[in-house]
This record gives structure tokens, sequence and C-alpha cells, in this order.
């Protein structure tokens, strides 16, 4: 997914969810606060944030578990509590911490399920079971942790919904049928549908999303496009001067040095690579490298301060 | 309402109505076999017992006198404690299931992301709730009508036994109205069924108290055994008609509160 795409859903396409100071209290204790959100259509939405941040709350009000104390939430323009069934008609949603009948076979969950929704859901069941490789014969009680969570994953993908809401899905998942949800999800979003991921697990978001939006003590700290963030975070830059020739006496204002050792720096460029490379050009170097943005770093930034120091 | 809410319902309840039934069948069968003939022999010497006379007059609502008539016999069968909890435990077990239960194993997240209004899930939970209470009451009545014919005593007519029926149906809707009501604002489903178990027994014992104690007996119209009476049905002096609509109505109303409370309050798992 490139930059242009989120930034061309961001600017164009309709929401998908829109927030605006949607808060919840539980007493004393915030849940979430004063959250503005909007989710464009189409896009892999990273929803970030660390344990105890707000993301479940967040969710369970955006699909009428609860009724926010403050503010409005909307999901395809329909009042998330009070049109609350008639939404998740188009949504697929998998708890954070999914628990499943264990009278239940993987086959009758997908029937029964069908049922509730009024579609037949045994052909993409089944397909999505191959795709996970599942096996809908076994009863829920004698599944693994994993199974369960295929099973989750199955039913909360078989109808095809408009908006599918994933809350921390690949938590019990082994790193093949994470590549493999990945590639479903990519899929999704390709063909029109909306997807909001909500996760604690940086390396995810970051190879996954669009978009996101990170929330710590229940507040929106950060909703941006990744691309945005990416050029935001800083990339490890090495840079080894030629012996015998002066060194510079300071790094330029977008360099910041962090180890200088014998004719060699290193540190986190803050500023873009063309910069440097102009500057760069003014040096006597032997070797120049330059590693990826940084992301998990900012979003550490972001969790402990709530976003990095200007 | 959904059909496949209600084939979840069914999916999940149909042992345990099953069973229910069997219980009352067998238990409604030794009841009708049993009596007859135990109550043949002894119960000229056990209504010399004050403490027996006590009893009987506290389980059937009325005082029988020195006689015990084939009616008495009859309605024993359908007040027996033993008929009572197994009807009540359906009832309460059944009513708990959502949101308590539902909530208590988390499944909850489940079943709300699924497209169904609260009402939607009260009402198909409840109407088929309301059909696994016709199908054990119904088998109570087989086994009345087995055990009776095994002991080839002359059994009460059908036309009055089905009243009987329709009261114990109203006292099975009154107590599962108090446990939809308990469901409603609960979290937890042991703490749920405890709650209704407390009050069902205190509705007893109110009741049981009543009929030798008169203190009990000004407040005895609160207790739901107050408006059940088989013996009056068998012996022909009631149709019970007045009972059961207070019975419905009690119900009907704790029904409805608790649906409003559940439409209306935060379901949170975690």
């Amino acid at each position: 997914m490139s930059a242009d795409r989120a930034v061309r859903d961001t600017k164009d396409a309709m929401s998908t969810i829109e927030t605006q100071g949607m808060t919840l209290r539980y007493g004393q204790r915030v849940g979430v606060e004063g959250l503005d959100l909007d989710v464009p259509e189409g896009v892999l939405f990273g929803f970030l944030g660390p344990n105890g941040s707000g993301k479940t709350t967040a969710i369970r009000v955006l699909l009428g578990f609860l009724r926010p104390s403050e503010g409005a939430a909307r999901i395809f323009g329909m009042d998330c509590w009070r049109q609350s069934h008639r939404i998740k008609a188009e949504v697929g949603y998998l708890p954070g911490d999914l628990r499943l009948y264990p009278w239940l076979t993987g086959a009758e969950a997908i029937r029964i399920f069908g049922r509730v929704r009024r579609r037949d859901l045994q052909e993409p069941g089944r397909r999505l079971a191959d795709q996970f490789r599942l096996d809908l014969t076994v009863k829920v009680r004698k599944m693994s942790r994993g199974m369960r969570q295929k099973l989750g994953l199955i039913l909360a993908l078989a109808h095809k919904p408009k908006l599918l809401v994933l809350d921390e899905p690949s938590a019990s998942l082994d790193p093949l049928m994470q590549d493999e949800l990945y590639q479903c999800l990519r899929q999704l979003a390709a063909d029109g549908h909306t997807v909001f991921f909500s996760s604690h697990t940086l390396s995810e978001v970051d190879q996954l999303c669009d978009r996101v939006a990170i929330l710590r003590d229940g507040r929106l700290v950060a909703d941006e496009p990744l691309e945005t963030l990416r050029r935001r975070a800083g990339r490890a830059v090495s840079i080894r001067f030629k012996r015998g020739r002066p060194m510079p006496e300071s790094p330029p204002e977008f360099l910041e040095v962090r180890e200088r050792l014998d004719g060699q720096w290193r540190g986190v460029l803050t500023g873009t690579v063309p910069k440097l490379l102009q500057w760069i050009g003014g040096q006597a170097i032997e070797d120049l490298a330059i590693g990826q943005p940084d992301l998990e770093s900012l979003f550490r930034e972001f969790y402990r301060n709530g976003g990095p120091e200007a | 309402m959904n059909r496949g809410m209600i084939l979840k319902a069914v999916r999940e309840i149909w042992l345990t109505t099953l069973l229910f039934g069997l219980a009352l069948l067998i238990v409604e069968a030794v009841l009708a076999y049993a009596l007859p003939t135990f109550l043949d022999e002894f119960a000229t010497q056990f209504l010399q017992l004050q403490f027996f006379q006590t009893i009987l007059r506290a389980l059937l609502g009325t005082d029988v006198g020195n006689v015990i008539g084939p009616e008495t016999f009859q309605s024993i069968a359908w007040v027996h404690p033993a008929v009572l909890t197994i009807v009540w435990a359906h009832g309460v077990i059944g009513c708990t299931r959502v949101p308590a239960g539902e909530i208590d194993r988390g499944t909850i997240d489940v079943l709300f992301g699924l497209p169904v209004s609260r009402w939607g899930l009260y009402l198909g939970e409840t109407s088929v709730w309301l059909g696994s209470g016709v199908l054990v009451i119904a088998m109570g009545i087989a086994g009345n009508r087995i055990g009776g014919a095994l002991v080839r005593a002359e059994g009460p007519d059908l036309a009055r036994l089905l009243v009987v029926a329709a009261n114990l149906y109203c006292l099975f809707l009154a107590v599962g109205g108090v446990a939809w009501l308990v469901s409603a604002v609960s979290d937890h489903r042991g703490r749920a069924i405890a709650t209704v178990f407390g009050i069902v027994l205190a509705s007893f014992l109110l009741s049981f108290l009543a009929q030798f104690w008169e203190p009990a007996q000004s407040i005895s119209f609160l207790s739901v055994l107050d408006y059940y009476h088989p013996i009056f049905i068998l012996q022909g002096t009631s149709w019970g008609l007045g009972d059961m609509v207070v019975l419905v109505v009690f119900a009907s109303v704790l029904w409805f509160v608790g649906g409003l409370l559940f439409a209306r309050r935060d379901i949170c798992t975690v």
C-alpha cells in the first residue's frame, strides 16, 4: 500500500468510522476521552497503544457494547449505540479475548452464524478454513487457542464485511498464519473494505497499515498516514570520514550524532535524506550507511510521552 | 425474531431441557404410583401426627382434615418439593443464560458482534425458554399418567390435570420473570442463580410459614406459591384463573423490566 493511496483514501473516501469527542468513563476512571477518529473507507487502519490504553474500550463503544458518556460515534453514518444491530450486518468482529461456545464445531458455527446473518456462509467458510488450515469438524472445547483464533477469524471474514474490526488478531497465530492473515487483509482493503486493526505490536502495524492512530491513557496522541510517521521517524545513520582529511567540527541540525568514534559518526537523521546527501557532498567521506525509518523508537516515544519531543 | 439465534438457543438448551423433562417424568411417575399405595395404607396413622398434618397443609395450602381423598394424593404429586425444584431449576438455568451466562463465559463478545438487537436477542432466548418449559411440564404430565396407569388408580380428569399443569407453567413463568430480571443486571451467572434461588426459597418458606405462623400470613401474598393451589383445581372448587393471571402479570412485568435494563446497560467482559 503506497503513501499515495493512504493520502488519497484519507482525503477523498467516505468515512467508515467517525467519532467526535467520544468519551467513556467508568465512574472516576477514564476509558477513552475526547476521541476524534475518522477512518476512511478502504484503508487498513492501525489502532495502536500499550496495554490498558483504551483500545478495547473504544472498540466496545463502536460496536454498541458500551454507551459513550459524551460525544458521538458513527459507523457507515449510523449511531453506534442506537443502530448497532444494523451496523453489524456489515461488520465482522474478532474480539481480543475470543471465547466461543464450547459445544460448537467449526462447521456448526459457520452454519449458525450464517443463519443469524441470513446468508449462506458455508462455501466462503470452507474456503477460509482451507486457507487457514482449520479442521471444521473439531469441537471448540477440543481446539487449541490458535485454532479458536482461526475459527474466530473465519467467522469474522466469511460474510465479506464492509468493515472488519480486529482486536489483536495475530496474538495466537503462528508466523505462517500471520502472513496468511495479512495477505487476506490486504486483499480485503484492495477490494474497498475497511480494516480496523487494533494491536500493540508495532512491527505488524508497520508492515500492514496505511494509517495509524495511537492511543495513550485513553487519549489520541497521533492519527496520521503511516508514511507521514515514517517521515517523522529518524533513520539510523553511520558516516565514516576519510583518514587524514579534516572532519567537520559539528554536524548539521538535521543530524543528531550520538556516538563519535575514531573518524566515524553514528547517529539519527531527523531531517530528509536529500538534505543529508547534499551536506555529505561537501565532506570527505569514505562510507555512508542510512537505515530504514525507526518507527519502533517513534512509537515508543508516543507510548511513553505522548509523542516525540520537538 | 432471528432464526439463527433461536437455532443457537435450541442447540444450547435441548439437552438440559431433555434431562429436566426426564427428571420430572420420573418423579411424577413415582409420585403418582407410590402416593396412593403408600397413603392408602398409612394415611390414617399419619394423620394422627400433628407434624404430618402441618406439612401437608403447608404443601397444599389448605387444611385437608382427617380424610385424604384421591384429589389430595394427586395434588401432592404437583406440589411436592422435588417437582417444584425441577421446574424452578429448569426455569432459572434457562433464564440466566442471557446476558449473565454469556457475559460470565465471555461469549457475549461474539454474540454482540452479530446483527441482532438486544431486544431481538432477549425475545429469541425467551421464546426458546417458553417452549422448553412447555416440554418439561408436558413430560411431567406424561409421567403422572404413566404412574397412575401402573397403579391403576383413577387419575384426575384430564381437563383439570391440564389446568394444574397450566398453573404450574404460570409459576414457572413467575420464577423465570425474577430470573430474567436478575440476569439482566448481572455479570456472573453463579451469583444470578444464587440470588434467584434465594428469592424462590424465601418465597417457599414464606408460604410454608404462613400456614401456621400468623405474622407470615399477612404477607404471604408476596409469595408466588400463594397463587398455586392444585388441590382446589382438582377438587373442582376453582379453576385457578385468578392465580394464573396474577402469576402471568407478575412474570411479564419483571421480564419487561429485565429487557429494558438489558437493552440500556453497558456490557463489559473485561
